[in-house]
């Protein structure tokens, strides 16, 4: 050992060059030998394990007067001052009179220093893990909170909105038409064909039922009503929720922790002008073109599947169809999509104002806004459905 | 501090290293090398190649060619393998500190004592409040997550996180960019105070002048890829160079040299 050369090096005993790891050393213990007590091996993080464990089984002499030899420690870091001055402290706690000897000068500055009353004080702070209760409170005020939030949101929305439409020179056209771009002709080819499987997936399972009753032709009701009414708006709206919602979500985050936000507000231009008017405005135009699109590729699916399965040619199905759907049931469809993409925008965009400090937070806000989002497109679909029940439409 | 010489072999050392980026050579033939137990600083202008030599001795970049020895082990061409052994014995403090955002502080702290070590869940804890306490933060900061915390203090538990596992050899990038001058201040203390306690040697890359002045034993001036010159700051701020000269005698440099001299 040079333990004069290493003066001031703790933890470096021999062979200054090779990893600490990477030397063979002997783990850290506490000889007890009758009265006589020893510390031995090497005081340092990767040898302290097993002392560690077997710490509060060790069979301390008896007396009031325990004298600790040190000259033995190889080595000492601070995890293992650490565990000697917390052993040395439960020692005294236990009415027992402790002192320690022949420890090396570094040593005993390391022990000095994990003892140093600042680093007491931090650990007396260590803060209790709240109740159960408590954090079901923290849950309900924080979705109450946020609730309100939203809604002093969509206010400011609709005040910004109304501004807007005051001064139509300032409308900006060249943001709605991108996001017109990216939000809804970017989301043609998967929503195409998304629908277009659903509508065969209906054909297939009303065939089975209507072959039954000789009924093949009214597959075309079937696959019609459903298609139109309720399943192609709501399919678009998830889809789009999923591919554009969370893409504003994103978008705004990332510029709210990049101080983007408020570099906007600071040369003047409010950001919901800038950054949610357009997007809501886009997505009410995509959407319900969207839906209509989505309507022909899932009746052409429908129609597929009637023909293999049923063998309704193509002509009596649209035939058939003229019949089978009012301009209603279209309208119905259609009618719905730009509040579900006016709920779609708003949430993504409020989730991305929502995001504070970090990255993960981004993420975090982002995977919140879809979920919320097609939560609530589902809801309003499902009031939709009470109140055109209700009008008879 | 000058006094000290330490005759046994350099704990980092760089032979001839050449860096190119596409077309652009970023070192040309840097050697240097750092004693056990000094502070060593790099220094140089923005973009003269500091921050990637670092990288490359870390072992996260390679360059194109030449050696670089650390704790004695050779780490060009190294695989993240046989880099474990020597990551646990270095820690780094990355410029904007490189916190991970979903950990709370104490645990980002104590991440490497619960990645490398066997002990117990409350030993590390303890172990990752006393380095917090030793970075000299308040005691809240603890279960608080990074997002919370100012800039200073977030240099503050990147410089705990880097301590955590007590390595031989510290990397620190620009410690004290981004800070006030009153933390910055506060940060050369707790760079000396460390070293001590610790017996840490000290790597750092910075072109804070009051830090070189204040802190480092010896100084590593890089322009252009090449290293102009090697030496305490009292040896460079002689030296002949011009582009040295220029660094040092800048108006901002004879400010931080005036102050060092008053202090003294």
């Amino acid at each position: 050992m040079e333990s004069a050369k290493g003066a001031g090096q703790p933890g470096f005993a021999s062979g200054r060059l090779t990893p600490r790891s990477a030397r063979t050393e002997r783990d850290a213990d506490v000889e007890v030998a009758g009265g006589d007590v020893s510390c031995v091996g090497a005081w340092t993080v990767d040898h302290m394990a097993r002392l560690e464990a077997r710490l509060d089984h060790i069979g301390w002499p008896g007396g009031t007067q325990i004298v600790i030899e040190g000259s033995a420690v190889s080595a000492m870091d601070t995890a293992g001052a650490w565990v000697l001055r917390q052993t040395l402290q439960t020692l005294e706690r236990s009415g027992r009179r402790v002192s320690l000897r022949g420890l090396r000068a570094e040593h005993e500055a390391l022990l000095r220093m994990v003892g140093s009353p600042d680093v007491g004080d931090v650990l007396a702070t260590a803060v209790a893990r709240p109740s159960f209760l408590e954090r079901v409170g923290a849950i309900a005020w924080t979705s109450a909170e946020q609730s309100l939030e939203m809604l002093s949101f969509v206010g400011e929305i609709a005040a910004v909105g109304f501004r807007s439409v005051s001064r139509p020179a300032r409308i900006r056209w060249k943001p709605i038409l991108y996001n017109v771009r990216t939000a809804g002709v970017d989301a043609l080819p998967i929503t195409g064909l998304l629908c277009f499987l659903m509508g065969i997936v209906i054909a297939y399972q009303g065939a089975t039922q209507l072959r039954r009753y000789g009924a093949n032709i009214f597959v075309a009701d079937l696959v019609g009503l459903a298609m139109l009414r309720e399943l192609s708006p709501l399919l678009t709206a998830i889809i789009v929720a999923g591919r554009s919602g969370s893409a504003y979500a994103a978008q705004i985050g990332t510029m709210k922790v990049t101080e983007e936000v408020d570099a906007l507000r600071t040369v003047g231009i409010v950001p919901i002008e800038l950054l949610v008017l357009p997007k809501i405005v886009a997505l009410a135009i995509a959407l319900p073109l969207l839906s209509v699109y989505a309507d022909v590729l899932g009746v052409a699916g429908g129609m597929m599947m009637a023909k293999k399965e049923l063998a309704v040619s193509f002509p009596d199905f649209v035939d058939r169809l003229q019949y089978a759907l009012r301009l209603s049931d279209f309208l119905v469809g259609i009618g719905k999509a730009p509040v579900f993409a006016a709920i779609i925008a708003v949430v993504g965009c409020f989730q991305g104002f929502q995001v504070a400090g970090d990255a993960e937070s981004v993420g975090r806000r982002t995977t919140v806004s879809v979920v919320q989002s097609i939560f609530l497109v589902i809801v309003a679909d499902a009031i939709f459905s009470v109140i055109f029940n209700a009008l008879g439409i | 501090m000058e006094g000290r010489v330490d005759t046994s072999e350099p704990i980092v050392e760089v032979r001839d290293l050449h860096t190119r980026f596409g077309n652009a050579v970023v070192h040309d033939g840097v050697s240097l090398e750092v004693r056990e137990g000094e502070v060593f600083a790099l220094a140089g202008a923005s973009g003269c190649g500091k921050s990637t030599l670092l990288r490359e001795i870390i072992a996260l970049l390679q360059p194109a060619s030449g050696s670089i020895r650390v704790l004695g082990r050779e780490v060009v061409g190294i695989d993240d393998e046989e880099a474990l052994p020597l990551r646990r014995n270095w820690g780094v403090m990355f410029e904007r500190g490189g916190l991970f955002g979903s950990l709370t502080v104490r645990e980002n702290v104590g991440l490497p004592l619960r990645e490398h070590t066997r002990l117990s869940d409350r030993l590390i804890d303890e172990i990752a409040t006393v380095k917090i306490a030793l970075t000299g933060l308040p005691p809240s900061a603890g279960p608080k997550y990074p997002a919370e915390l100012s800039g200073g203090m977030r240099k503050r538990a990147a410089l705990a996180r880097a301590i955590a596992l007590d390595p031989r050899l510290l990397f620190l990038d620009e410690p004290t960019a981004g800070l006030d001058p009153l933390s910055a201040d506060g940060f050369d203390g707790l760079v000396r105070r460390l070293k001590e306690l610790l017996g840490l040697t000290i790597f750092m890359v910075t072109h804070d002048l009051d830090l070189l002045w204040r802190v480092a034993d010896r100084v590593a001036f890089m322009v252009e890829g090449r290293i102009a010159g090697v030496g305490t700051m009292q040896e460079l701020s002689k030296s002949e160079q011009p582009l040295v000269r220029e660094y040092f005698y800048g108006p901002r440099g004879r400010g931080a040299w005036e102050q060092a001299w008053k202090r003294r």
